[in-house]
């Protein structure tokens, strides 16, 4: 029966199986399963995966889904249940996890749903992009990995970073205006709105979303653009590609703006970026710098 | 009594084709339950066949310490309702596809185009979307409780205006139908977008999600839901397959023959819209098995609706199983879309089909 | 003798177009009709008034002492068979299996060598037993007029169990046959006419017609320009008025039927030319 199954992922998966078949036992029962050292993780949503990585708690985790890219060795050691919206059930259960933590986002909710009725524990953690939402975000994931005075360590940590970032977006004098472009094909540009994750560390790194009149991630017109009027063209770097300078502003719609002049584009790691965990006052001072700090040439910043 | 020639030929005709055809059902018969053992069999969880054995007897005995085992939990309430859901929804697209083949007489016909497809997509938009808007105090999982209901009615009802449009006087004619079929679902697919255009980044993946089509988050209920749905018209559909027989003469041609063509045609579209609503609802838009498997059975054994009609469920149920056993452990523990793997084993043996066919055609 | 099939008055109307107006004929049991006339005349749409694939905006047609319109389709099938002027397949049935489609509603109460029995003898009478398992849409055209002449037959044999007062329609059987497939063809209807089915037929050849009818129809302008005896309808004067061809008619053969040649052919080309 496991003719098909010879990706590396389900080797893993058999190799932890085996490893976990001890404890297994005693952690598919609800209720005994709960005690620490029996906790099993699968991680679904990138930002988890990074802040069990952070806690030092990657020992606990037995799946990711794949947007967990941070760190690298996340997606090469651990099982991949694929994409965070479209889990299999039993997939998750094949790694006989005690909890999958996910978030609000996760699903399809028949599977989660399914999940949840065998038993495991499915706890949800929120999206919210705010100072407080990212803290607490380490706070409760540090709780469910049993590590929660590594969790408060990291949080003030990271509570001292959002402090020293403020300091730091308080020095602005004069704010700069930031265009956040999700994709760019065939020169149709979709800009992240009001509401949306990129609007969010714009606004942490101190600078102006200049697409706040839509709502969301959305097209564009070449008119909106311009009229936009983007100080700094932001993009998202897949992989080892980033958009190039030349390229994005041979486009009349970005040849027309202030962005233009000093070709400032910058590009940086999507997780990193967007994700909202434990990097991101690092993040948004890297936007910042990059923003404020150019001298003509783009910036392209890694984590 | 005299035996003419000609009459010995035709029962010797008859009776090999009838062979034939015996032979492959019980090919396709043991096909479909090799596979449903499989599937039981197999998945991200390593069950030896042995446990599984067990698990179902235990099932059956209803001993409750094997039902409490987590084997139990993942055959009994995973692999089995995902078995159920994907025979049943695979035999429902492929009698719908060759159910509108027969209708519209024309082998690319399917249950996209009597606007059941758009009706649902549009209907599945509209209550992630909207849902959320209105109810969204209430739950946040509420628009998913509603999405099978959405579908399934928008699928029906998109198919019951295509309908109305098309008939006059009594009569319907299955070329307006068509063409409303593709003026409706252009009306449907422009509000689907500006319904998307207006959806949050969340909602538009939930919205992409849905159009891939997914057996996963098959549960007993959903099978309970779907099933009376689908099985009544499973079972009432060879009734149709003589008068489907004459209607590929042509409809005068059909009436003639004594067949009550408005009565036979308007059974034919509730049926496709029941069915594929009811399909769509539960897996989302799940393509080429309404083509795909009627044309080739066509090629094998005619045009033959009594053949074509339960053989087009029995096989449209072994391809999905079959899809879906890929989809789930091919890169377990996660999966793949079956949407993606329908089309991608489909469209190619699709072609190769009609390769194939020209040239007998041109020898 | 009882009238098996009568229209009364039929017409249909179009908003102004009149494809048939006010026709009435009577059929009766055994008789052979044909119906002639010119492209548009109107033969086809009658025919279908008279097979109720189309009801008529006016009058109304009797088949059997009952109103037409009011017998459902299922027992209309057991009284009357039907052969369109060409019918394409959209899928490739056999031969056999396209003339077991026509019996497959009638015929269902039949047992299953009776059925056979009656494709059989369907292909014989068709002549088309050596095409019996090819596919219906590899033949050519004649050849399948005759699948289809076969399909009809087969229907109307399997429809004897259920009455035996039946008419046969045929639309231009013979346009794609060569001239011996249209004999054959003709003398099987006459065949089943002399068996007590009624025939109405529409045929291009008045030879043919005048050969096989009992009486001929002659449409104009969809109206009934004249009903009668081969000898009597087939002359020089209705032909030239409703065909515009002139004709030499000749009494050919020794039981009096008219024989019709075009004559000045050649003359009125030569004309043509000239213009």
């Amino acid at each position: 029966m496991t003719v098909l199954s010879f990706n590396r992922a389900s080797r893993l998966s058999r190799r932890s199986l085996l490893a976990g078949l001890a404890l297994a036992a005693v952690a598919l029962r609800p209720g005994i399963g709960r005690a620490q050292a029996a906790q099993r993780i699968v991680a679904a949503g990138g930002v988890i995966t990074e802040i069990l990585y952070a806690l030092g708690r990657q020992d606990l985790i037995v799946g990711v889904d794949t947007t967990s890219l941070h760190p690298p060795e996340a997606m090469r050691d651990k099982a991949n249940v694929g994409y965070v919206r479209a889990l299999s059930a039993e997939g998750v259960l094949s790694l006989r996890p005690t909890v999958l933590v996910a978030i609000e986002g996760a699903g399809p909710p028949d599977t989660v749903k399914l999940i949840a009725e065998a038993g495991v524990k499915v706890e949800r953690v929120g999206e919210d992009t705010s100072e407080k939402g990212v803290v607490e975000r380490i706070r409760v994931i540090g709780r469910l990995a049993g590590v929660e005075a590594k969790a408060e360590e990291l949080a003030a940590a990271v509570e001292r970073d959002f402090a020293l970032l403020k300091q730091q977006r308080d020095a602005v004098t004069a704010k700069k205006r930031v265009l956040f472009v999700l994709s760019l094909q065939n020169g149709r540009a979709i800009v992240g709105g009001k509401g949306s994750s990129a609007d969010a560390i714009i606004a942490h790194a101190g600078a102006i979303n200049a697409a706040e009149a839509v709502e969301g991630y959305k097209p564009v017109t070449d008119e909106g653009i311009i009229s936009a009027a983007p100080d700094v063209i932001l993009m998202m770097q897949r992989g080892n590609h980033a958009a190039a300078p030349a390229e994005v502003f041979a486009l009349p719609a970005f040849s027309a703006t202030p962005a233009a002049a000093r070709k400032a584009l910058v590009t940086m790691d999507g997780l990193y970026l967007l994700g909202f965990g434990p990097r991101t006052p690092e993040a948004a001072r890297d936007l910042m710098a990059a923003v404020y700090g150019l001298n003509g040439d783009s910036g392209s910043r890694r984590p | 009594m005299t035996m003419i020639a000609e009459a010995a030929t035709v029962s010797t005709l008859f009776a090999s084709q009838r062979r034939k055809l015996a032979v492959a059902g019980v090919l396709f018969a043991l096909l479909m339950a090799a596979l449903a053992v499989i599937s039981l069999g197999s998945g991200a969880v390593k069950i030896a066949p042995a446990r599984v054995l067990e698990v179902l007897r235990g099932w059956v005995a209803g001993d409750p310490e094997i039902m409490a085992s987590r084997e139990a939990l993942v055959i009994v309430s995973i692999r089995m309702p995902r078995l159920l859901l994907g025979a049943m929804i695979g035999a429902a697209l492929a009698v719908s596809g060759a159910l509108m083949q027969g209708l519209f007489r024309n082998p690319l016909a399917d249950p996209g185009l009597v606007g059941v497809s758009s009706g649902a997509a549009l209907a599945a938009a509209f209550t992630i979307v909207l849902g959320d808007r209105i109810f969204g105090t209430v739950s946040a999982q509420l628009p998913f409780i509603l999405l099978p209901f959405g579908a399934f009615f928008g699928g029906l009802a998109s198919t019951l205006i295509l309908y109305a449009i098309a008939t006059r006087h009594g009569r319907t004619s299955v070329a307006v139908m068509l063409l409303a079929g593709v003026a409706l679902g252009a009306f449907a697919g422009s509000l689907t977008g500006l319904l998307s255009f207006i959806s949050d980044d969340r909602q538009l993946r939930d919205l992409t999600f849905w159009a891939l089509g997914s057996l996963s988050g098959a549960s007993w209920t959903k099978v309970m839901v779907i099933a009376p749905l689908v099985l009544p018209v499973l079972l009432a559909v060879p009734m149709l397959a003589r008068g489907l027989n004459a209607l590929l003469m042509g409809e005068a041609e059909a009436f003639h023959l004594g067949i009550p063509v408005q009565r036979l045609k308007s059974a034919a579209i509730v049926m496709v819209a029941v069915a594929v609503g009811a399909s769509v609802a539960a897996a989302g838009v799940i393509g080429f098995v309404g083509i795909v498997v009627p044309h080739l059975l066509r090629l094998m054994f005619g045009p033959d609706h009594r053949m074509l009609l339960p053989f087009s469920a029995l096989l449209g149920a072994t391809l999905l199983t079959g899809a879906d056993l890929l989809a789930r452990t091919m890169v377990a523990p996660a999966e793949l879309p079956i949407g993606i793997l329908t089309a991608a084993i489909g469209a190619p043996f699709f072609l190769w089909l009609l390769l194939r066919r020209d040239r007998s055609l041109d020898a | 003798m009882t009238a098996l099939l009568r229209a009364d008055n039929v017409g249909v109307a179009y908003g102004r177009a009149k494809p048939v107006d006010d026709v009435s004929l009577t059929l009766a049991a055994g008789e052979l009709m044909v119906v002639v006339g010119p492209n548009g005349a109107g033969k086809t749409t009658l025919m279908k008034l008279l097979t109720g694939e189309i009801s008529p905006s006016g009058g109304q047609v009797i088949l059997d002492g009952e109103d037409l319109a009011r017998i459902p389709a299922w027992r209309l099938a057991s009284k009357r068979a039907v052969m369109a002027q060409a019918t394409r397949l959209a899928f490739p049935f056999t031969v056999a299996e396209v003339v077991r489609i026509g019996i497959d509603s009638v015929g269902r109460a039949l047992t299953r060598a009776d059925r056979e029995r009656t494709i059989g003898e369907a292909l014989r009478a068709a002549d088309i037993g050596h095409l019996t398992g090819r596919s219906y849409q590899t033949l050519s055209g004649g050849e399948q007029q005759r699948v289809q002449f076969a399909r009809t037959f087969a229907q109307l044999k399997a429809g004897q169990r259920m009455s035996d007062r039946q008419v046969l329609f045929l639309d231009e059987p013979v346009a794609n046959l060569d001239l011996a497939h249209q004999i054959a063809l003709m003398e099987s209807a006459a065949t089943l006419a002399s068996e007590g089915v009624a025939v109405i037929a529409v045929l291009h050849d008045l030879n043919l017609a005048a050969t096989f009818a009992d009486r001929i129809l002659v449409m104009h302008r969809g109206r009934a320009h004249a009903l009668g005896k081969p000898a009597d309808v087939v002359t020089r004067a209705n032909v030239e008025l409703i065909f515009g061809v002139d004709i030499c008619r000749e009494n050919g053969s020794a039981d009096g039927l008219p024989v019709v040649l075009p004559q000045n052919y050649a003359r009125s080309r030569m004309e043509r030319g000239a213009a």
